[in-house]
């Protein structure tokens, strides 16, 4: 089944795939990149237990009120310097995170990120026979509709 | 973060269906009643109705309770919010990677003036 909140994301960044995944899996790296903007991730609030079904846990700080956010993901498939995937449980009845590594050979790296959510509402039968529509072409869609 | 509520679901889950898309993109250019909307599909009233009950039911569209013809209307309020879940997960992702970009040129610099 295709999932129903669903986005890519990609970027092409300077360096080699193995130092890629390892600013996605070291907390040392993490810590300078990973909470979204207005928010600071110390690398001692970073968890990282690089298994398949290891924890990878992020406790986010907001600059401007020290309020927190904590992501708690497990890892569902770690293999170095390809691929990487983690599932939050909690968020969204179930987010799955894909990240894919692609090395461009020319000393960069294509970085490619795959979210999608599985919401509990979509699990009927209907949905699982029919719902392939990825949330970005959803989006390019109703953007074009309230243009 | 904020969650993807039932509601949301609703929606993403009406628009599914590319009959009910189509419905939308006819309200997007102005009101119409059932008749009118089930011209072009060549499809009964009947499924037309069912259609728009779950484009109602997702709120993406209202019927007027006055007139007798019940025109539909599209609430673009509820599509404006399906767009901004899938903008603001994108915003995450584009905001860290603006900063591992900064990060990976802090380590590039690091490793230049280290040799």
């Amino acid at each position: 089944m295709t999932g129903t909140g669903e986005l890519t994301f990609r970027r092409v960044h300077r360096g080699s795939p193995e130092l890629l995944f390892a600013c996605m899996t070291e907390p040392a790296h993490l810590t300078h990149f990973w909470g979204p903007a207005g928010t600071t991730t110390p690398v001692e609030n970073i968890v990282v237990d690089l298994r398949p079904g290891g924890a990878f846990e992020t406790t986010m700080v907001n600059d401007a009120d020290g309020g927190t956010y904590t992501m708690r993901a497990v890892y569902a498939e770690v293999s170095p310097p390809d691929r990487l995937v983690w599932v939050e449980a909690g968020v969204e009845g179930g987010m799955r995170t894909t990240v894919t590594f692609i090395d461009l050979r020319d000393g960069r790296t294509e970085v490619v990120t795959h979210q999608s959510n599985v919401p509990a509402a979509y699990l009927s039968a209907e949905a699982q026979a029919g719902f392939v529509t990825s949330l970005d072409r959803c989006a390019a869609y109703l953007a074009r509709l309230t243009a | 973060m904020p969650v993807l509520d039932d509601e949301l679901s609703l929606v993403f889950a009406a628009l599914a269906d590319p009959t009910r898309r189509a419905i939308v993109e006819r309200l997007a250019r102005g009101d119409a009643t059932v008749n009118e909307l089930a011209e072009p599909f060549a499809m009964s009233q009947q499924a037309v109705s069912k259609h728009l009950k779950v484009l109602e039911q997702a709120r993406l569209i209202s019927r007027t309770r006055t007139a007798q013809s019940r025109p539909c209307v599209l609430e673009t309020e509820r599509l404006d919010e399906a767009v901004g879940w899938v903008a603001l997960h994108r915003q995450v992702w584009s905001d860290r990677h603006d900063r591992l970009e900064q990060h990976l040129s802090t380590l590039r610099r690091a490793e230049e003036s280290g040799r």
